[in-house]
C-alpha cells in the first residue's frame, strides 16, 4: 500500500502503524481536509480488527498544523466511548494515555501506532464494561467464567431491527502454530477463533436459545489447515463455555498436528512425481501445496500443474495442464480445466499414485492437444 | 449551580450569524474552530388551556447565539488533551459553547471535541446569568456546534452542521434542535428580543437654566473642562464629530429642533460606524498577511520530516 500524497510526517507515521500493528489494520476514505489539496491528504478511516470483525475509526490529522496530535472519531455505534474519561480505570494506564496525547512528537513514526495501540485496549475495557451491564443471568454467569482466558474480546450489537446480542471472539489453543511450520514465512502469528454469539435473553423466554457458533482463523492458516473441514462438536442443553471449549481446543490440537504432518507427506508425494516428471520446475517448499512440471507428448510440450488440498491423500490433487505452444486472442496460454477425477485411491503407496497421475496424463494430454489445436484458427 | 436540571430546549441562530459563520469557515484554508457568544432567556411554561395538545408544561431554556469569534490555528484556548486554559478565555463574557468545523468528517464530535466541551463547560468564572430567571441561577457554557462537509463532495458545495448540548452529569451530548432565526412576518416577535450589545455611552446631564453666566461658568473652570473633556471621548466612541455641548440642545427648552438634532446625531454615529469598518478592514488585511507567513512556516515544518 502507497501512501503518496501525505505529508511526510503523517505518511511516516501510517506506514509504522500498517507495518507493525499485530494484526492487518487496513486504511481507506483517504481524503484532504484542506481546501485546495496544497496541502496533502490528512484523513482517513482505519479498519481496525476487532472481536473477528472491523471497527471503523476516523482519524483527523491537520497537514497546516503538524505539530497537533491527531484527533479520532469513533464509530455511530461507541457514542458512549470516552477514553480519555474513562471511569473506574485509573492509575497508570490513565497517565500513560495522557502522556502519549500530550507529549505528541509529530517526528516520530511510532506515536501513532502508540495511540491505535491504547485506544485499542481501551475500547476492549468498554465493550467488557458494556456487556456486564447486560441484563442476562447466562451471560453474567459466562463472562464470570471465561474472563480469566487471556485474549477474550466481546462486543455487544444491537440494530433497530436486530435483537440484541453479544458476540465474544475466544482465542483457541495456546501453541505457536508458527514454530511448528518448518521455514514459516507467515509474518502475523497465525491464530484460531472461536466466535460464540448470545442473543441477550429475554426474561420471559424459559430455555435460553443455545448461541451460534462458528470457527475462524487468521487467513494464512488456509495454506496449512482448513477450518471449514471441522465439525465443531454440538452444543448440549445448558452448557456454559467453561464446559465446550476444552473439548473442542483438544480435538482441534489433534488435527492441527495431524494437518502439519501431513505436509511431510505432500512433499513425499511431489518427490515421488520426480523420477516421471522429472525436477519440478516450481514447487511450494514449506506447505508443498503446488507443484509444477514441464511433460511432452511427442512434440507437444505443455506443463502440469498440481493443486494438492490439506485433505490429501483422501482428496486426489487437482490436475491442470497449460499449453507451452498456444495461446488465447488475448495473450493467455491454452489451460485445460481442473481434472479431478481419475482412478484414485489413498490406500495406494506414494509411487503407484504417481504412476496412476503419469498414466492418465498420458492419455489426457492427447485430449489437451487436440483441444488446443482445434480452438486454435488454422494458418 | 452551574448546570441547571432544566433541559436546554432549542438553539436560535440569527440567519445572517449563520451565514457569515458558514463563509468564514468555508473560506479558511483548514480546520477552524471559536467560541459562541450570545445569551440564554428562560421561557416560562404557556399556561393557555387551549394550547395545542403536546404543548409541553416543562419550562425551558432557550439559547441565541449573538456573535462568534473564529480563531486561525488549532489548540487556541486548549491543550491537546482538550483541556481549556481559562487565562486565554478570561476576558470573555457571554460565552455559551464553542464551535469546530472540519472538512470531510463525518458530523459526530470527536475525543478531542468532548474533552475541550466537558472542559469548557466545568471551567469557573465563565457562567453566565439566564435572562427572565433568578439571578442565582447560571448557565455554563456547553453549547456545541460542529460543521463538516460531506466525504464525497464534488461539484456541489454542502455544509452541514449540528447542535449539541453537553450535559455534565453523565457525561454526553445531547442532540440541540436550530432554529435559524431569518427576517420574516414568522420571526416579528424577535424584534422585541434585540437589546444592544453596545449602548450609547452614559453621560452626566443637567437640566439647567440657560444664562450666558452659567454658561461661561461651565467652560471657564478647570473641573468643567475636564468633565467636558471625559464626556467628550465617551460620545466619540459612537459617534464622530459630534460636539457634547450639543446634546445638550436636544433636552429641555433649547429642543425645538429636535429632529434634526437627532438625525444629526445619527449622522455621525453612521460615519463613526463607517470608519470603524475600515479600521477593521485594514486590520483584517494584516492578520491574513501574518496567518499567511504563519501557514509558509508551518509547511516548513511539516515538510522537515527526516531531515533530522
Amino acid at each position: 500500500m502507497s501512501f503518496d500524497g501525505f505529508p511526510p510526517f503523517i505518511s511516516a507515521q501510517l506506514h509504522y502503524l500498517v507495518n507493525h500493528f499485530p494484526e492487518r489494520i487496513k486504511v481507506e476514505q483517504v481524503l484532504s481536509g484542506g481546501k485546495t489539496y496544497a496541502g496533502g491528504l490528512d484523513r482517513f478511516t482505519l479498519l481496525i480488527p476487532y472481536c473477528l470483525d472491523y471497527i471503523k475509526w476516523d482519524i483527523i490529522y491537520n497537514a497546516e498544523f503538524p505539530l497537533a496530535p491527531p484527533d479520532v472519531i469513533f464509530g455511530p455505534e461507541d457514542e458512549d466511548f470516552h477514553p480519555l474519561h474513562m471511569t473506574g480505570s485509573v492509575g497508570e494506564g490513565d497517565l500513560k494515555f495522557q502522556n502519549i496525547l500530550s507529549d505528541w512528537n509529530h517526528k516520530d513514526p511510532t506515536r501513532l501506532l502508540a495511540l491505535i495501540q491504547e485506544l485499542r485496549d481501551r475500547y476492549v475495557a468498554y465493550q467488557k464494561k458494556r456487556v456486564g451491564e447486560v441484563d442476562d443471568d447466562r451471560l453474567k454467569f459466562e463472562i464470570s467464567t471465561i474472563c480469566s482466558r487471556e485474549g477474550i474480546e466481546m462486543q455487544i450489537s444491537s440494530g433497530a431491527e436486530k435483537p440484541e446480542e453479544v458476540k465474544f471472539a475466544v482465542p483457541l489453543m495456546d501453541m505457536n502454530i508458527n514454530k511448528m511450520v518448518h521455514g514459516c514465512p507467515w509474518r502475523h502469528p497465525q491464530k484460531i477463533y472461536l466466535q460464540v454469539i448470545y442473543p441477550v435473553g429475554k426474561k420471559y423466554a424459559s430455555t435460553p436459545s443455545p448461541p451460534r457458533l462458528k470457527l475462524m482463523s487468521t487467513t494464512e492458516l488456509r495454506a496449512l489447515f482448513s477450518i471449514e473441514d471441522v465439525k465443531l462438536p454440538s452444543w448440549l442443553d445448558g452448557m456454559c463455555m467453561a464446559e465446550y471449549l476444552p473439548h473442542l481446543e483438544e480435538s482441534l490440537q489433534k488435527q492441527v498436528v495431524e494437518a502439519v504432518s501431513l505436509i511431510d507427506i505432500r512433499r513425499r508425494f511431489i518427490e515421488s512425481l520426480a523420477p516421471l516428471f522429472g525436477r519440478p520446475l516450481e514447487a511450494d517448499p514449506v506447505f508443498c501445496r503446488k507443484a509444477t512440471f514441464l511433460a511432452s507428448s511427442g512434440s507437444f510440450v505443455f506443463l502440469v500443474h498440481l493443486l494438492i488440498s490439506t485433505q490429501f491423500p483422501k482428496q486426489q490433487p487437482a490436475l491442470m495442464l497449460q499449453s507451452s505452444q498456444h495461446i488465447s486472442p488475448q495473450g493467455i496460454p491454452k489451460k485445460s480445466p481442473l481434472l479431478s477425477e481419475y482412478p484414485w485411491s489413498p490406500r495406494w503407496e506414494t509411487s503407484q499414485m504417481a504412476e496412476r497421475i503419469f498414466d492418465f496424463l498420458a492419455d489426457e494430454s492427447l485430449n489437451f492437444k487436440r483441444f488446443c489445436s482445434e480452438s486454435q484458427p488454422q494458418h | 449551580m452551574d448546570n441547571l436540571p432544566l433541559p436546554l430546549h432549542k438553539l436560535a441562530v440569527p440567519g445572517p450569524t449563520l451565514a457569515s459563520m458558514i463563509q468564514r469557515l468555508s473560506s479558511s484554508a483548514a480546520d477552524v474552530d471559536g467560541l459562541l457568544f450570545g445569551h440564554v432567556t428562560y421561557i416560562a411554561p404557556s399556561t393557555l388551556p387551549d394550547d395545542s395538545a403536546h404543548s409541553s408544561p416543562v419550562s425551558q431554556l432557550l439559547a441565541t447565539i449573538s456573535g462568534f469569534l473564529c480563531f486561525p490555528s488549532l489548540l487556541s484556548f486548549y491543550d491537546s488533551l482538550g483541556r481549556v486554559d481559562p487565562s486565554r478565555l478570561s476576558s470573555t463574557t457571554h460565552l455559551i459553547g464553542w464551535f469546530s468545523s472540519r472538512r470531510k468528517t463525518p458530523l459526530r464530535p470527536s475525543i478531542r471535541e468532548f474533552c475541550v466541551t466537558r472542559s469548557l463547560s466545568s471551567t469557573p468564572n465563565l457562567p453566565l446569568p439566564i435572562h427572565n430567571s433568578d439571578p442565582e441561577s447560571l448557565f455554563a457554557p456547553s453549547i456545541f456546534l460542529l460543521f463538516t462537509t460531506p466525504l464525497q463532495d464534488q461539484f456541489i458545495q454542502t455544509n452541514q452542521y449540528r447542535a449539541f448540548h453537553f450535559q455534565s452529569s453523565r457525561p454526553c451530548f445531547n442532540p440541540l434542535s436550530i432554529d435559524v432565526v431569518n427576517i420574516g412576518p414568522a420571526f416579528r416577535g424577535h424584534y422585541g428580543s434585540f437589546s444592544p450589545t453596545s449602548a450609547l455611552p452614559f453621560l452626566s446631564c443637567e437640566l439647567r437654566s440657560l444664562t450666558p453666566m452659567n454658561e461661561d461658568r461651565n467652560e471657564e473652570t478647570l473641573i468643567g473642562m475636564k468633565q467636558t473633556e471625559k464626556d467628550q471621548s465617551l460620545l466619540d466612541t459612537c459617534a464622530e464629530g459630534m460636539q457634547v455641548g450639543r446634546l445638550s440642545r436636544l433636552i429641555g427648552p433649547e429642543a425645538t429642533n429636535y429632529t434634526s438634532g437627532l438625525e444629526d446625531l445619527y449622522e455621525k454615529m453612521l460615519l463613526k460606524t463607517e470608519s470603524l469598518a475600515r479600521l477593521v478592514e485594514a486590520s483584517s488585511a494584516k492578520v491574513l498577511e501574518q496567518e499567511n507567513h504563519d501557514r509558509k512556516l508551518r509547511y516548513k515544518v511539516a515538510r522537515s520530516v527526516g531531515v533530522e
